[in-house]
């Protein structure tokens, strides 16, 4: 069968319900005639398996012994046969057929969650933790998957097979029949209970488990502990209380398995003797024929074992729902519209930013930025300087619309921010972070992602020269071909950096956001990186986030930050020549390298 | 060791005959309970196909015979049976469960207790997740074969043979054309097995680059929507996805086709049973339950063949689980006691370096020709860059290593004549990053003298200046850290670790000075704690803070392995040289964070 195309054209956002089972029956869509078939291929396998044991009915009442029918031996041994070929085939199709909606319900949702999530606004993922969401991604779409392509079909089986069996057991004799599933009810519920409780004993299986491994990790990442104090006894001792405990709650697991198992067996299997006994004296008074009694003993098993299982199933199914539960719920943020805007220039932007008054707060929370003006005109560096939590990042992020401002004005090239596409303004916009985030790919593929070309080799070099990392890159086992990140080369911050600082040249951007590094680079590697830097600020518009005054001198405008809002404005000489937080922190500079240099003195003199 | 040894992508080795022994030597301890669960999966399978009989054996000798008290003897047979059965099954679960606890248990135990004795050399090279899925999920597997595995075989290997000598006992013609088809079905089953694993192997891997890059995804966010990656990101995604669709799908219509296809091959005998049977029938040689016997045994062959191939492949994880267990045991502590190694009661005198050698990896060498002395109650400081070999001396005067080349004295004896229990018991270590284990503030100082009382506690707590804080903690002294102290500044996990050495009573104090910064009132405190614990005793400390270096006995700049500059603080100013250097940087570093220039300017460090 051909691989489905991705069928993003199904916004699964129509999945969502209040009621789980119509989000489940919605999450069909697209897949309701295959699964529909599936089932209905279910009913015709447990009809042919039934209709074997009346072809043994009738041949052991006709044939057998039966001189004239011996003739048709043959064609019975052949429709066995035949009847095993159909209920296979059967079987095998509603197999394919629930696998087919299963996986591609499952890779559907996948890529839907994938993309759905890289769309969804920043203020979600500033407070949802990346592991959350991953399992959600993964494990909770597997429950999913497993809920469509075993659970609930197996659950179906089930109950077709109880169903198609009682009829034609009623049909052979209705006193046997009823007689049959006595104990049925009796086993659907105490299994389901068993169930529930088997479900609970193994949870607190599993949370031992995790406690044991915390244990085992505290002491492998402590062993210079351990060994330091020698307490490798006391050590042992711990582990084996907690290994002991796994041990104990392991046994009462399986303790609870082993009740279950024998005891639903003798249930079973007494309502069975009980029906075999039945049904040979009734052969015996000739209330049914022989061929009777043997479709009755084949059918009977397959009314009566498999519905230990359902419970279980059930069990289990509800596992899937709370998943589903849980996949909804990532579902049903509302993502941020990338293409929307009213203004989208063909050609790149000048770079003219100007603020007015403008506000920032977080949904529901106070005030992050309050009455911001300043106007930047194409070209010009804006510097931000301010201590942490003044508002320096939150300002820059309203540029490329990560946030959005709650009053006031922005415009870039007299155009409102907001009527600009997101996407475009992301395209204008170039970001290089303190410790910028890179991809488990190659260095090649780090320099070029998101530049969304082809892009030749001399023009990586290219870049990669003015960023002052080519000789770096080159110097790895595989030059540009190295992957980044856990399986292959580790780059320290200001590597990472260059690399970044290549990207966003390569991408070339009418308006920049630097965050000007303090991290502990030694002075060689500052000076590439600043001249890299330089080279990168030529002719864009540039805002600093700033944490040292040398980098803020050259600034065109200097703004300070101070409980989000700007207290002081200017350049470096203006700043220097009025009172205030930015000649502070001069002063205090200065004052510092007077302070080392009396340090040096006293300890000479 | 390569970096390659611990990949963890599939695993599974050629059973060899050496490691399954050994495997199933785990279970040698337990013998009783491996006898008891293969003696009860013996019965149950006979059982099962005595079952058989005895419904043939109820058509035949009771309804065809028409003989009502032979009927009722079967069906009370039976019955009987059915609670034997039941103690079987009840048995066999039972042990077989308790049983893979135990060996798990037993090889956790066995594992941790030798992991306490590996030296440091062990744990440079091996990273702790490696260690941990050694510990927990291979344990499992091997203890899956020694019991369900084990198990399996035998059930399915006694199921097929019981099978073979009922039918024989029934008709023995009959049982050489079943015999016929059993190799074509064991073939039939081999071969779709292992395709099925196959693709399910490649679901995993799928599995695991699908999980890989929601990671990526997610954490990388804001690159993503910065360079508007989103539409590039999706479809690299969707091949992913792709890719695991298509091996999970077949997967599962291979599956949905595996068990159709063996009851083909089993319908085919079912209807040569019949044609053969029932000409024989008609001849008198076969008897109606006859025939329903060979269908019921057919059956009861299939299962276990069903999962032949699955209950291999299993076998090669185990075996691969195992033999990376085993290397693991068998792995020798490079640092042992010597034969004769004595404990001379104290280890207060001098401590003498002569020649030494040292490298963690052949060709690079970390120290050559180090020598140094340093009298009973001195304070050393050892200052220099990192990868310089400060902490490899201070790793080697604790006998974390031994030295390559040279000796290492103290108080006279070459310390290698000393056990480490000797050395290492006398011994007060603060790492720079202080671990602390899960559990209370008391029970982690208590970590450095088990047998100190609640007092000695609070007298450690004091001298290391930890008490105020410690009280004002809301459970006071009975607070829980979290896991691995997270709970708890990083000053406070200093101060607790300080008093946890004080606590230890050292002869000889060793300290590596965390580089993080804490606030000005912890670090007088934490300076405090360091002065109780160095007066008169030897002490060697690994030191950043200005304080510490400047009370110190002796500063030895350490680089490239050698002491570089060596002397007093004023003696070493006045060399002017790298001591001069490091000093001013880190008075300058100190003062910008004493008048808060960084907090100023929103720096991080």
């Amino acid at each position: 069968m051909a691989l489905p195309a991705p069928q993003h054209a199904f916004d699964l956002k129509q999945t969502i319900s209040a009621s789980r089972l119509v989000g489940l029956w919605r999450m069909l869509t697209g897949f309701r005639g295959a699964y529909l078939l599936a089932t209905l291929s279910l009913g015709v396998a447990a009809v042919s398996k039934t209709g074997t044991y009346l072809l043994l009915r009738r041949f052991v009442d006709h044939t057998l012994g039966n001189a004239e029918a011996m003739a048709s031996l043959p064609w019975i041994a052949l429709a066995f046969v035949g009847l095993a070929l159909f209920e296979g085939g059967f079987t095998f199709l509603s197999g394919r057929l629930a696998a087919f909606t299963a996986e591609g319900i499952a890779r559907r949702l996948r890529d839907y969650l994938f993309d759905h999530i890289q769309r969804l606004p920043f203020t979600y993922h500033d407070r949802t933790q990346t592991g959350d969401l991953i399992e959600r991604s993964t494990s909770d779409v597997d429950a999913l998957r497993r809920f469509f392509a075993d659970q609930a079909i197996a659950a179906g089986r089930i109950t077709l097979l109880f169903a198609v069996n009682l009829s034609a057991l009623v049909m052979l004799n209705v006193k046997l029949g009823l007689f049959s599933i006595a104990v049925v009810p009796l086993i659907v519920v105490l299994s389901y209970f068993f169930f529930r409780r088997v479900s609970k004993a193994y949870e607190a299986y599993q949370e031992q488990e995790a406690k044991l491994s915390t244990t085992l990790q505290e002491n492998l990442t402590g062993v210079r502990v351990v060994k330091a104090f020698a307490r490798q006894a006391y050590e042992r001792e711990k582990f084996d209380r907690d290994n002991w405990e796994k041990f104990r709650r392991g046994r009462r697991l399986l303790r609870m398995h082993a009740f279950f198992w024998p005891a639903s067996d003798v249930l079973c299997g007494a309502q069975l003797l009980a029906g075999f006994y039945l049904a040979a004296l009734m052969t015996m008074d000739g209330q049914i024929t022989l061929g009777t009694y043997l479709a009755y003993a084949g059918m009977v098993v397959w009314l009566i074992f498999p519905m230990r299982n359902l419970a279980r199933l059930i069990v289990q199914m509800s596992t899937g729902v709370v998943s589903h539960g849980r996949v909804a719920e990532i579902i049903k943020v509302e993502k941020e519209p990338l293409a929307e805007g009213r203004h989208e220039p063909v050609g790149p932007l000048r770079g003219e930013v100007v603020f007015e008054n403008v506000a920032f707060a977080y949904d529901g929370s106070g005030r992050v930025l309050r009455d911001i003006s300043f106007r930047c005109e194409p070209g010009q560096t804006v510097a931000l300087l301010g201590a942490t939590g003044s508002g320096k990042s939150s300002l820059v992020n309203l540029l490329p619309r990560f946030y959005e401002y709650t009053g006031g004005s922005l415009r870039i090239d007299g155009v409102e921010l907001r009527d600009y596409p997101r996407h475009y303004l992301r395209r204008q916009i170039g970001i290089v972070e303190q410790e910028p985030f890179l991809f488990s790919r190659s260095v090649r593929e780090n320099i070029t992602y998101g530049v969304g070309r082809e892009v030749p080799q001399e023009e990586i070099e290219a870049a990669a020269r003015a960023a002052a990392i080519h000789d770096v890159v080159v110097g790895f086992p595989s030059g540009y071909d190295t992957l980044v990140g856990e399986k292959g080369v580790t780059l320290s911050g200001g590597q990472k950096q260059r690399v970044a600082i290549a990207r966003t040249l390569l991408k070339d951007p009418r308006i920049l956001i630097l965050d000007d590094s303090t991290s502990s680079v030694d002075t060689e590697t500052e000076a590439a990186i600043r001249a890299a830097l330089d080279r990168l600020m030529e002719g864009r518009t540039t805002f600093i986030i700033a944490h040292r005054i040398p980098t803020v001198m050259r600034a065109d405008l200097i703004l300070v930050l101070e409980g989000g809002e700007i207290v002081q404005r200017g350049t470096h000489s203006e700043l220097l020549s009025q009172p205030g937080i930015y000649r502070q922190i001069y002063q205090v500079q200065a004052r510092i390298d007077q302070e080392v240099s009396q340090e040096v003195d006293r300890v000479l003199t | 060791m390569s970096l390659h040894d611990f990949d963890e992508e599939e695993h599974s080795g050629r059973v060899t005959g050496r490691t399954v022994l050994r495997i199933l030597a785990q279970a040698r301890p337990h013998w009783k309970w491996v006898l008891g669960f293969l003696l009860s999966v013996a019965l149950v399978s006979f059982q099962d196909a005595f079952f058989t009989y005895l419904g043939k054996q109820i058509i035949d000798e009771g309804i065809a015979a028409g003989d009502r008290s032979a009927l009722l003897r079967i069906v009370s047979l039976y019955g009987a049976l059915i609670l034997v059965q039941a103690v079987a099954v009840f048995t066999f679960i039972y042990l077989a469960g308790v049983l893979g606890e135990r060996i798990q248990y037993d090889l956790r135990r066995r594992m941790f207790d030798h992991l306490q004795e590996l030296s440091f050399s062990y744990y440079d090279r091996t990273p702790v997740g490696w260690l941990m899925a050694r510990v927990t999920s291979d344990t499992e597997r091997i203890a899956q074969l020694v019991t369900w595995g084990l198990l399996d075989s035998t059930w399915g290997l006694l199921n097929v043979f019981t099978a073979m000598v009922f039918m024989t006992i029934i008709n023995w013609r009959l049982a050489l054309v079943v015999l016929a088809i059993l190799p074509i079905l064991l073939l039939v089953a081999a071969q779709f097995q292992k395709r099925i694993l196959a693709e399910f192997r490649a679901v995993r891997r799928a599995n695991s680059r699908i999980t890989a890059s929601y990671n990526e995804n997610i954490t990388g966010v804001r690159v993503v929507k910065a360079l508007t990656r989103e539409e590039a990101n999706l479809g690299e995604f969707s091949r992913l996805t792709g890719d695991m669709y298509r091996s999970s799908y077949r997967a599962a219509w291979l599956s949905a086709l595996f068990l159709p296809a063996v009851q083909m091959v089993s319908a085919v005998a079912l209807g040569s049973v019949v044609w053969f049977g029932g000409v024989q029938a008609n001849a008198g040689e076969m008897t109606i339950g006859g025939i329903q016997a060979f269908i019921a045994y057919i059956t009861l062959m299939l299962w276990p063949i069903q999962d032949l191939a699955r209950v291999y492949a299993e076998m090669q994880h185990a075996v691969a689980s195992a033999e990376r267990v085993f290397a693991l045991i068998d792995t020798r502590p490079e640092v042992v006691d010597r034969p004769g190694a004595s404990d001379p009661g104290s280890v207060r005198g001098r401590v003498e370096f002569e020649h030494v050698d040292f490298f963690y990896e052949k060709g690079k060498p970390v120290l050559s020709d180090f020598s140094l002395t340093v009298g009973p109650g001195e304070t050393i400081a050892l200052v220099g860059p990192t990868g310089g070999g400060k902490s490899t001396i201070v790793n080697l005067l604790c006998r974390f290593y031994e030295p390559k080349g040279g000796v290492i004295r103290i108080g006279g004896h070459d310390y290698r004549r000393l056990s480490l229990q000797a050395l290492q018991s006398r011994l007060g270590i603060v790492l720079q990053t202080p671990h602390l284990f899960s559990g209370t503030v008391r029970e982690n100082i208590r970590y450095g003298r088990l047998t100190g009382s609640d007092a000695a506690v609070e007298e450690a707590a004091r001298t290391a200046g930890a008490h105020d804080f410690i009280v004002r903690l809301e459970k006071g002294y009975e607070t829980q850290v979290g896991e691995g102290g997270s709970l708890l500044s990083v000053g406070q996990k200093q101060l607790i670790s300080l008093a946890r050495a004080v606590l230890a009573q050292p002869e000889i104090f060793i300290m590596d000075e965390a580089t993080s910064s804490v606030d000005t009132l912890t670090e007088a405190l934490i300076q405090k704690g360091m002065e109780a614990l160095t007066a008169g005793r030897t002490s060697f400390i690994i030191a950043h803070r200005l304080s510490t270096i400047r009370r110190a006995d002796r500063i030895l700049v350490i680089d490239d392995g050698r002491v570089v500059e060596m002397g007093s603080h004023a003696e070493l100013m006045r060399v002017g040289g790298r001591y001069y250097d490091l000093y001013t940087r880190q008075f300058r570093r100190h003062l910008e964070r004493e008048y808060d220039l960084l907090k100023m300017v929103g720096a991080s460090a």
